[in-house]
């Protein structure tokens, strides 16, 4: 299940960042390799059969990059329309993950995207993570889950 | 611009009404962005915001009734995506009325949009035009 799940949030931030910012060149890595000095943190909360929630970590050049390509504009500093936008694609990400996990039957639901700390040591039955890599820089995913009983 | 060839469906009326559609928003951003003061820059920001509204109601409507001319199967689920973005630009402007015309609800409100319109002309209503291709009904229209 967890590899499911780390696939279809890699597939669905490919498929986002193609349509949406026409980026095509996308991979995965082990979190280790994401380095990141000030970043814009969005949490997904999903209820459900899975319940808990994915972390976005948006290092801040990335955050950026997304919103000058959607916007055709020049934007320099992080500030509450950068945050709404790229809250907006974690939200989209999400989304389609969850459309994509309602084809194999389980049926979850999401939270509005909210601005959050990474760092939280709550136990969770499946959790796992991973950098992506793009052209406009990296991107990092938290997914922490548990079943519904 | 912001608008982009790529988000173009095939259905001239559809189209048109997109392009329209960016280009409102693309006025409201540049407004919201400019370096004027807030104060400056309110009076612009309304004016583009009520017009915006409107027009974002007509399109979903026009847009509506063209996927049920097609017999669309995902058209109530279409439908549901449209009435809550409107639900929620209504929330948002009633919210920014009563504070007076806050600045921080504005820009929250265009990071928003901008994403949430570019996801849905590139990939919910690109849906209805794989739809109408594969029905081949996409040049006869309505
Ligand atoms: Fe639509």
């Amino acid at each position: 299940m967890i590899d499911k799940l780390y696939r279809a949030f890699v597939n669905a931030t490919h498929n986002v960042f193609n349509l949406m910012l026409s980026i095509t060149e996308i991979s995965d890595h082990p979190t280790e390799d994401f380095k990141c000095d000030d970043e814009v943190d969005i949490a997904v909360g999903i209820v459900g059969d899975l319940y808990g929630e994915v972390i976005y970590r948006f290092p801040v050049s990335t955050s950026l990059n997304m919103v000058n390509i959607m916007s055709g504009m020049q934007f320099n500093t992080v500030d509450v329309f950068v945050i709404s936008a790229v809250s907006e694609i974690a939200n989209i990400i999400s989304g389609n993950v969850l459309t994509a996990l309602s084809d194999s039957n389980v049926k979850c639901d999401i939270l509005p995207p909210v601005q959050c700390k990474p760092y939280e040591d709550k136990e969770y039955e499946m959790k796992t993570s991973c950098c992506i890599s793009t052209t406009i820089g990296d991107i990092c995913l938290v997914i922490k889950l548990n079943r519904a009983s | 611009m912001l608008w982009k060839d790529k988000y173009e469906l095939g259905v001239p009326v559809i189209d048109a009404q997109h392009k329209e559609l960016f280009k409102r928003v693309e006025s409201f951003l540049q407004i919201l962005r400019s370096g004027d003061s807030w104060d400056e820059k309110v009076p612009k920001i309304n004016e583009t915001l009520e017009f915006m509204k409107k027009y974002v109601v007509e399109h979903f409507r026009d847009e509506e009734e063209y996927q049920r001319n097609i017999n669309y199967p995902r058209y109530e689920a279409h439908k549901q995506i449209h009435d809550s973005m409107v639900n929620y630009v209504q929330d948002v402007s009633k919210q920014y009325e009563q504070s007076n015309n806050n600045e921080y609800l504005m820009q929250q409100f265009g990071g928003k949009l901008l994403a949430w319109l570019i996801n849905h002309v590139a990939a919910e209503d690109q849906l209805i035009a794989d739809y109408a291709i594969k029905k081949g009904m996409r040049d006869n229209d309505r």
